[in-house]
């Protein structure tokens, strides 16, 4: 699935990914590739610019720690990132449905 | 496990364009994913090259940073702001006269040389694609400038100007608020 096709989900995606869990900006693109089955796989560095993004936003919040002699920053969601989170699934639900029922293949017209 | 020269050649440019924290985290990053490609395909060159490939274009990713970087905000902030400071010191300006200002022309040409600088840094710091830290360094610039230039006019119009009218209060006081405002943001601008 090209990236393009994501605008104005992506923030809902990465958030998804963090309800579980803390994690990190590698694993955050790895966890949103194997809950896709593969459909969605962002090059690895596009994803920690959006994860700076949603920090800022205080959706998440980002510690350092030491991973395998490295330091690597890790990501929580927040209490408004849970609440964001929550806005973003129903607000996807209501459109989905909308967008089913629009493009719900319609019977041939009965010719006379 | 040991690097490859691809990857330390990546992350090298990745260094030289953004802040030591974003270059470090990103640094994890892309080694993590030439870990994972190694284990997959024992290959290192192969595996520094589909690394590479999967982790994204440096431009990219430093057009993405910049993109949501404070010092762009606060430039498209000034810029937004700047018309309205013009009307409001224009008015100021052509109510007192200021054209009879005792001013020498050099220093009206000095200020009017400082403020289109100003106004091209902020213009080149919303434009910046490529560095980090060449954006932070001309909206730091920038805004140093407009500082100096606000205090400036201000200082002549209440020494140089007649009795002062509420335009020129007017204008006087949106300065003292771009300062103020440029003072709060300065710290969030100058941070690494």
């Amino acid at each position: 699935m090209r990236a393009e096709a994501l605008k104005g989900h992506l923030d809902g995606l990465l958030l998804a990914t963090l309800e579980d869990g803390p994690l990190h900006g590698y694993a955050v693109k790895e966890a949103l590739r194997e809950v896709t089955g593969g459909r969605i796989d962002l090059p690895t560095g596009t994803v920690y610019p959006a994860l700076h993004r949603l920090e800022g936003a205080g959706l998440i919040s980002g510690a350092w720690g030491v991973a395998n002699g490295r330091r690597r920053r890790t990501y929580r969601l927040t209490e408004a990132g849970h609440a964001a989170l929550s806005g973003e699934r129903a607000g996807w639900q209501e459109f989905a449905t909308a967008v089913t029922f629009a493009l719900k293949a319609r019977p041939w017209p009965a010719t006379p | 496990m040991a690097g490859h020269p691809l990857i330390t050649a990546q992350l090298d440019v990745l260094a030289a364009r953004l802040p030591a924290p974003a270059a470090e985290e990103l640094a994890d990053g892309l080694r993590e994913t030439y870990e994972h490609r190694l284990g997959e395909c024992g290959d290192p060159d192969r595996a520094a090259r589909t690394a590479i490939a999967d982790f994204g274009d440096a431009d990219v990713i430093t057009a993405a940073f910049l993109r949501q970087s404070p010092q762009r905000r606060v430039a498209l902030t000034l810029l937004a702001g700047g018309p309205v400071m013009a009307v409001l010191w224009g008015t100021a300006l052509l109510t007192a006269h200021a054209p009879a200002w005792p001013v020498p022309l050099a220093g009206r040409l000095l200020f009017g040389g400082a403020l289109a600088a100003t106004v091209a840094l902020l213009l080149m710091t919303v434009r910046e694609r490529h560095s980090y830290r060449r954006s932070r360094a001309m909206t730091a610039g920038a805004l140093a400038s407009l500082i100096a230039l606000d205090v400036l006019m201000s200082v002549t119009a209440a020494v140089a100007g007649p009795v002062p009218a509420w335009p020129a209060v007017l204008a006087v006081t949106a300065s003292t608020l771009r300062v103020l405002l440029v003072l709060r943001v300065l710290p969030a601008v100058l941070a690494r």
